[in-house]
């Protein structure tokens, strides 16, 4: 058998000892930022059993109006990640600028963008279960 | 405190270690090309929009550029590919590790962090302190058997913190919100929205999502028979997960196979006693 050394063994335990505490107080203090030791928070808001459920997207309008939807896909931004910087969008629309060069340069010879917008739909919550209607607001609007 | 180290040391046969270190490489390889490909195009996000996490900060790693992203990447699945023979299990082992690391950085640095992946970093982090291990080596470790187990530690605290993250943020009122009917609206299959229909049923998910959160630490004290048992159920639980809103914690499901016999998974030598065999037939 492999046997460690008493050396190895106190390192081995240090480690998990700081890593477990490292956890812990993310767990009890931390935020996302504090990756990878923050707290396990997917899905831990309690949204009200009547909260209508924001459902949020990025649309690009061409010159032609054709709508186009802006997605993880044709811009490499996940759409956690523009509700993540949400605050700052709404505080700067022309920050939209950046997610039309991210398309521009995913799709290059795709018609050029002349509004950039995101949208969230709130979709309707009763007893917490989806009511099936919902109403749609702009959030944020950005034209070159 | 003597069981407790007795329980983190225990040791585990080399094969296992060697199984699991090829399945751990060969995700990684994988993770890049078809699990979270979404991270490489982060390459032409214009550098304005990364907003580097702590860690990225501290060390402080540089923001991400064409050249960055795609060098990482293209070394990263080299690398992995290397790691998954068991060859310089140290060597390759930190290389993979660190590299992994700012890949995760590059990812979750615009915006959005993932948690299904503390189990698997730290499986990461482990494998590479243990030495070489051969497949289908039946010799006692007591290094590879600490690596496993703080993997199998951090795949539980997954479950188990994710319960009080769920105080912290959702509180109490956590269990009869409307939660899930959110998550399945905001990305839930057909199936899902047949389940959202049933009266009471999200609710009633919700309650046993954070009693099987709390008592996943049970995994550790149960007999084999019985661990295998909840080792299932966890995996049943993600297949339900994936099956009604499309999310597959896909590293931490890998880093979970450190609570099984790996080593009696055997792939490439069972092909090799195949092919053994046919010749040895012919001739007779």
């Amino acid at each position: 058998m492999d046997t460690l050394t008493a050396a190895g063994r106190t390192g081995r335990l240090l480690a998990t000892l700081v890593a477990g505490a490292l956890l812990l107080a993310g767990t009890i203090w931390g935020v996302d930022d504090d990756f990878p030791f923050g707290p396990f928070r997917m899905y831990s808001t309690a949204p009200g059993p009547d909260e209508p459920a924001p459902d949020t997207r990025v649309e690009g309008v061409e010159s032609g109006g054709a709508v186009v939807p802006l997605t993880e896909r044709n811009t490499g931004i996940r759409r956690a990640e523009i509700e993540g910087q949400m605050a700052a969008y709404q505080a700067d629309p022309s920050r939209l600028r950046q997610v039309a060069d991210a398309y521009a340069s995913h799709n290059p010879g795709a018609p050029a963008l002349v509004e950039v917008r995101i949208v969230v739909r709130r979709e309707g919550v009763r007893d917490s279960r989806p009511t099936g209607t919902h109403t749609d607001e702009t959030v944020a609007r950005w034209n070159p | 405190m003597e069981p407790l180290t007795r329980a983190l040391f225990a040791p585990v046969p080399r094969g296992r270690v060697a199984a699991f270190r090829t399945l751990v490489y060969l995700f990684v390889f994988l993770d890049l090309l078809i699990f979270t490909p979404w991270v490489r195009s982060h390459a032409s996000v214009p550098g304005e929009l990364y907003q580097p996490l702590l860690v990225g900060r501290l060390l402080p790693l540089p923001t991400p550029t064409p050249l960055l992203v795609h060098g990482v990447f293209w070394v990263l699945l080299v690398t992995a590919l290397a790691a998954a023979t068991g060859r310089a299990p140290r060597l390759l082992g930190w290389t993979v590790f660190a590299l992994y690391f700012e890949w995760m950085v590059i990812a979750m640095s615009y915006g959005k962090v993932d948690h299904d992946r503390f189990g698997f970093l730290v499986a990461l982090a482990a494998l590479a302190t243990v030495g070489r291990a051969r497949h289908g080596d039946a010799t006692l470790t007591e290094a590879g058997g600490w690596a496993l187990r703080v993997t199998q530690i951090s795949v539980v605290c997954t479950y188990f913190l994710a319960a009080f993250a769920k105080l912290r943020f959702g509180g109490i009122d956590w269990v009869t919100s409307s939660v899930l009917a959110r998550a399945i609206i905001r990305r839930g299959t057909d199936l899902a929205d047949l389940i959202a229909q049933v009266p009471y049923l999200l609710i009633l998910a919700q309650f046993g999502i954070v009693a099987f959160e709390l008592l996943s630490p049970l995994i550790f004290v149960v007999r084999d028979r019985w661990r295998y048992r909840g080792i299932a159920f966890f995996y049943g639980f993600h297949v339900v997960t994936y099956a009604t809103i499309t999310i597959s914690f896909a590293p931490h499901l890998v880093a979970m196979t450190a609570f099984l016999p790996l080593e009696r998974v055997r792939p490439i030598e069972w092909v090799r006693r195949r092919f053994a065999r046919t010749p040895a037939a012919a001739g007779t």
